[in-house]
């Protein structure tokens, strides 16, 4: 099928770079969705629901930070959702079992990041496709934990560790700021380190990559082992804010953060795509499910939509990438 | 299908004054070919002489500009793969059309299956009966339940016939189909080739051995510069007029050398080295200040050399040392050495198109210029305009997209990359493959001011005459091996070809 | 490279069980299996039990079998179990509306059906990686369910559907088997003899070879993940049969079960190569695997850990014999 190039090369913002545009135009899109929402909904406008819909896109963020990385190297990491489950009833355990908040912590940390070097080392030592390994190691998890977690369920954390995920400080959630530290972070590490040049350069043209110099299948464990860290890290802020950890907390969260990733403009065939965008991304997934709420829409439709939406992302991306000279 | 072709007057096939031109450069100029039945007509030539597009016009695949086409006398057209099968032409690719994990007779027929009783059924006792009838017209004694996967090359190069004969091919192209078979093998396909003979069918037979013309060929046509030069019978003729008949080719090229100081101390040596990739007990040395040309017919192993020095591809044996450390595979390491590979397919090796001219400059020098962590975006671009104005590379600025450069200017970039990583030892591969003659030009003036400078520079290039002008010294390459070094002195084309086809 | 000329004589059948990359390996990975939970005791030896395994396992032969033609040409169907899910309740719906099993059949077949074609033009014609465009059918398939349902099950199964899961045919066979056993050959002689079975190896193999030789490939491949879809609303009679009613998450997941047992029996993910027969050695291969640890009182989760694991074993296996490039 012939497909129509979206030529982002002349308009209006043509003096940008090719990132920067593509951010923007997905903000606007955010705009556009944003007040479109206000018109269709009262509900939408309190501050009451607009913190909350900041809650939750920072915690799918944080989620789909590290899953960034790994996309941008034309990878993917499906078992995230199940390595939250993990992550947060391991830690779970731990701070019940120690009493102490920052061995639990730590071990949350651990889990997710050993997870992520499975992963990475799947791939690039067995040289296992990175759909086919993650989705095996997707399940390998899910019965990890519930082996150890034997189906019950743990509640009751302190007060302090609550905090975090349901806590606000300036009247605005704490998620909210630990999603800005890694947004920071994240945009620091994509942008100004070698490590995310080289990680572009793999993406765009991994033979390319590897015959310029670059330790690609270093940087590919890297990756995973930062999308498994960043699904620690979003398990901890996950069980702060639920209180509670069971075997199933996090299966459904592994299609949302892909959706975000490949809203905010990241391709799945590598090369292209920004922090930023993520973000942007998880705010457009998080208002359109909030949008689906506020409408009492049956919260049962929503792996649905985004399920249409990730294939439709993915269709988008496949029309402007044949646009390019490759 | 014997038919007596003894009886039939005149050729088969003719291609009358056909002409195909490419953006830029002429390919084929005016070639006349005849075919005619039960012979084997040997087509040679240099690297892009020209061999490769006729063969392509014949089967269909490119349409020509010029020049018409008579199939037994009779004008015909082919404008497409469709015309060329009507009559009788099939070209056996080097990358077989076989799918591996279905039996021969499967792979024969695909796409024309023996229908059955019910509908999409097959008839596969009457496909394996078939199929088993042209085995043995081939002389080949395998079983047709065989999955093709299961069958070395030679045999799957010979089912690939097969399977063209099935589709009443009556004139084969064949494309240096020994290249990659043993003695043995080659026996075998010179019988069934004999068979073939004997049945009418035509083959045009494109080959660098001259053993192998004098044996099998009927008729010798010499290509040179996409013209026709000569057509022999082998008896009239001998290796080496058939050399200096393909030599002499027309080049733009404005170089002026240089004076060059002299060599400097080794810096890469290259010790009995054997590869996976077809490389056998390779010996070759490179000093600073020199540049070394590596000459060979394609597939005779250049670019292998290239990869196993940098380390791209893995050494099985013998050693490869730059600046005295052995090499070990290892490419991140190859370039903290300083060796730096400027690969054949710019597009998909040496660049990444979708991402900026300054991300390409800049992605092996991040370590020199940024440390190992981190990179500062406006420091970075100001390395890479002044590297842009250094090589004078067209572009509207350092963030335009890469894949949208001029063939010239992107192979610029590629080697922009290098010298922002400081390299000291550039292995060429093809340099100046698809660029016009203007920046072919300051690409070898980079070249002289490099090992002015102290660097060592290996070039392997299809252009004898870019060799014999750019180059101290030759090794030359041929079927896996070094055939033989060449001093300045010695440099020729009739020399370089004569080393570089085996039995010349 | 110079390959060794292989004189290459008919294969005898040891070869041609070994030919299909890890299919003598699957064999070998039931076996042992089948020794360990053996030797584990604890009743996994009986007639009885033996029975059960087989019963359990035609669901997933069902789903295996669409699944290994779908591999074959280098793709993945993740949608399968949400399906086979959604299949399943539309059926109860329906058997509970009008009492009866042909219309809820042909309801359930329809649904399969659907997706099928809906996986099946987003692969070819649109383009998009099978795992993506599969997850992404999974999630509509998934959701539907449960709102078809409201999340709750449905219940009343009439007789006419639960009767396929009890008695025998022909005196012999339990529908299920029956059932499972008429698909396998239906398969197998669609596979090994037909043109399309021929097509599904090169879509795999060498999907231009198909275009050069003039055949329409998106169609065909189009035609494989239909297959696929029909087969699970075929899977859910089945399935409504078993658990009697028709459930929102009843089949979620089976997919990977699927996956793995195609995995197990030989067939590689690349390159068209595989093995039916190694997809029945797979299923049973897993069957005996839950089975086992069921009757060691693992709980279900745990149980597709092991599954993992053994499928990491196999994708081992053949790596080290050098079969995947």
């Amino acid at each position: 099928m012939t497909a129509a190039s979206l030529d982002l090369n002349r308009g209006p913002l043509a003096h940008l770079s090719q990132g920067t545009r593509s951010v923007v135009y997905r903000l606007l899109a955010m705009a556009l969705i944003a007040a479109a929402m206000s018109f269709a909904s009262e509900a939408f406008l309190t501050s009451n629901n607009l913190l909350n819909v900041l809650r939750q896109a920072s915690l799918l963020f944080l989620l789909a930070s590290g899953l960034t990385l790994v996309i941008l190297t034309a990878g993917l990491d499906l078992s995230v959702g199940a390595n939250v489950a993990l992550s947060a009833c391991l830690a779970a355990t731990v701070i019940k079992g120690t009493g102490s908040v920052a061995l639990g912590v730590a071990a949350g940390l651990g889990a997710g990041s050993l997870v992520g070097l499975a992963n990475g080392l799947l791939v690039t030592l067995l040289r296992i496709p990175p759909f086919i390994a993650t989705y095996g190691m997707l399940w390998i998890l899910h019965g990890v934990t519930y082996w150890f977690m034997k189906g019950e369920t743990i509640h009751g954390f302190p007060p302090a560790f609550r905090a975090v995920g349901s806590g606000y400080w300036l009247g605005v959630p704490i998620p909210v700021y630990v999603m800005l530290l890694f947004l920071a972070a994240g945009i620091v590490f994509a942008q100004r380190t070698t490590w995310g040049q080289e990680i572009y350069a793999i993406g765009a043209n991994p033979e390319a990559a590897r015959l310029s110099g670059v330790p690609v299948r270093r940087r590919l464990v890297l990756v995973y082992v930062a999308s498994g860290a960043m699904a620690g890290l979003a398990s901890l802020i996950f069980l702060a804010r639920l209180n509670s950890a069971e075997g199933d907390i996090g299966e459904t969260l592994t299609l949302p953060a892909i959706a975000a990733v490949l809203i905010g403009g990241t391709s799945l065939f590598g090369g292209v795509g920004s922090m930023l965008g993520t973000l942007v991304g998880a705010v457009i997934l998080t208002l359109v499910l909030n949008f689906m709420n506020l409408l009492t829409i049956n919260a049962n439709w929503q792996p649905l939509v985004t399920g249409v939406i990730v294939v439709l992302a993915v269709f988008l991306d496949n029309l402007t990438r044949k646009g390019d000279s490759r | 299908m014997i038919t007596d072709h003894s009886t039939q007057a005149g050729p088969l096939f003719e291609l009358r004054g056909i002409s195909k031109s490419f953006p830029g450069v002429r390919a084929l100029d005016d070639v006349s070919f005849e075919i005619h039945p039960g012979e084997v007509h040997m087509l040679l030539g240099e690297n892009g002489a020209g061999k490769s597009t006729l063969m392509k016009v014949l089967c269909g695949a490119y349409t020509a500009d010029a020049g018409e086409f008579a199939h037994r006398g009779e004008p015909v057209h082919i404008d497409g793969p469709a015309d060329a099968r009507r009559y009788g032409i099939a070209v056996i690719f080097q990358e077989f059309t076989l799918v591996p994990y279905l039996n021969i007779a499967q792979n024969i027929f695909l796409g024309r299956e023996f229908k059955s009783g019910f509908p999409g059924w097959v008839d596969a006792a009457g496909m394996h009966r078939e199929a088993r009838r042209i085995l043995d017209q081939l002389g080949l004694a395998l079983d047709t339940r065989t999955m093709v996967a299961d069958l070395g090359v030679a045999h799957q190069q010979m089912v690939e016939i097969a399977k063209a004969l099935s589709q009443q091919a009556k004139i084969l192209v064949l494309d240096e189909p020994t290249a990659a078979l043993s003695d043995r093998e080659t026996e075998r396909l010179f019988a069934m080739i004999a068979k073939l003979k004997a049945d009418g069918v035509a083959m045009v037979y494109i080959s660098h051995r001259m053993a192998e013309v004098f044996e099998l060929g009927d008729r010798i046509t010499v290509l040179r510069d996409g013209r026709k030069i000569a057509t022999r019978m082998p008896g009239e003729t001998a290796p080496a007029e058939l050399v200096s008949l393909m030599v002499g080719r027309k080049v733009d090229m404005s170089y002026a050398r240089s004076e060059r100081p002299p060599a400097g101390p080794r810096v890469l040596d290259v010790r009995n080295v054997h590869t996976n990739s077809g490389l056998v007990d390779v010996s070759l040395n490179v000093r600073a200040g020199e540049i070394v040309g590596l000459a060979g017919l394609v597939g005779s192993g250049r670019t292998e050399v290239a990869r196993a020095i940098f380390g791209a591809d893995r050494v099985t044996s013998g050693t490869v040392e730059v600046f005295g450390k052995v090499q070990r595979g290892d490419p991140a390491k190859a370039r903290a050495l300083g060796v730096a590979l400027i690969p054949e397919g710019r597009k998909t090796q040496g660049l990444a198109l979708i991402r900026s001219v300054a991300d390409n400059l800049l992605l092996a020098g991040l370590h020199k210029h940024f440390g190992k962590r981190w990179f500062s975006p406006r420091h970075g671009l100001a390395i890479a305009r002044s590297l842009i104005e250094r090589l004078r590379v067209v572009t509207p600025g350092p963030l335009q997209r890469v894949g949208l450069l001029s063939g010239g200017n992107q192979q610029k970039v590629v080697i922009g990359k290098w010298l922002n990583a400081e390299s000291k030892l550039f292995l060429f591969d093809e340099p100046t493959r698809g660029i016009d003659v203007g920046a072919k030009a300051e690409i070898f003036a980079l070249l002289d001011q490099l090992v002015r400078g102290g660097a060592a520079v290996l070039m392997i290039s299809s252009e004898l005459p870019e060799i014999i002008a750019v180059c101290d010294r030759t090794y030359v390459m041929r079927e896996g091996r070094v055939a033989g070094e060449l001093a300045r002195a010695q440099m020729t084309e009739q020399s370089i070809l004569t080393l570089g086809m085996h039995d010349a | 490279m110079h390959d060794a000329v292989t004189a290459a004589p008919a294969p005898n059948f040891l070869e041609r069980l070994q030919r299909a990359g890890s299919a003598g390996g699957a064999a070998i990975v039931l076996l042992v299996l089948f020794a360990v939970f053996a030797l584990a005791g604890r009743n996994f030896l009986t007639p009885g039990n033996l029975v059960n395994i087989a019963m359990q396992s035609t669901i997933l032969l069902l789903l295996a079998l669409p699944m290994t033609l779908i591999i074959l040409t280098e793709g993945l169907d993740l949608s399968m179990g949400a399906v086979l899910t959604l299949c399943n309740v539309v059926l109860a719906l329906v058997a509970v509306k009008t009492g009866a099993l042909a219309p809820a059949l042909a309801a359930a077949l329809a649904v399969g059906l659907a997706f099928g074609l809906l996986n099946g033009t987003l692969v070819a014609a649109l383009r998009i990686p099978p795992f993506v465009a599969t997850l992404g059918t999974l999630g509509v398939a998934q959701g539907l369910a449960l709102v078809v349902t409201d999340g709750q099950s449905v219940v009343g199964i009439p007789d006419a559907v639960q009767q396929m899961n009890s008695g025998l045919w022909f005196g012999l066979l339990p529908p299920p088997i029956a059932i499972a056993a008429l698909a396998y050959l239906a398969m197998h002689l669609l596979l090994y003899q037909t043109r399309f079975g021929a097509y599904v190896f090169a879509l795999g193999g060498n999907r231009e070879a198909l275009t050069l030789a003039g055949i329409h490939a998106r169609g065909n491949l189009i035609a494989v993940y239909v297959l696929g879809g029909l087969m699970a609303g075929l899977a859910a009679l089945l399935l409504t049969a078993r658990i009697n009613a028709g459930h929102p998450t009843a089949a979620i997941g089976m997919e990977f079960d699927a996956i793995a047992a195609v995995a197990v029996g030989g067939t590689s993910f690349e390159r068209g190569k595989g093995w039916l027969l190694g997809t029945v050695l797979g299923v049973l291969a897993v069957g005996v695997l839950r089975n086992g640890l069921n009757l060691m009182s693992v709980p279900s989760s745990v149980q597709v850990s092991a599954i993992g694991v053994l499928v990491i074993v196999a994708l081992l296996i053949d790596a080290f014999r050098g079969d995947r490039r």
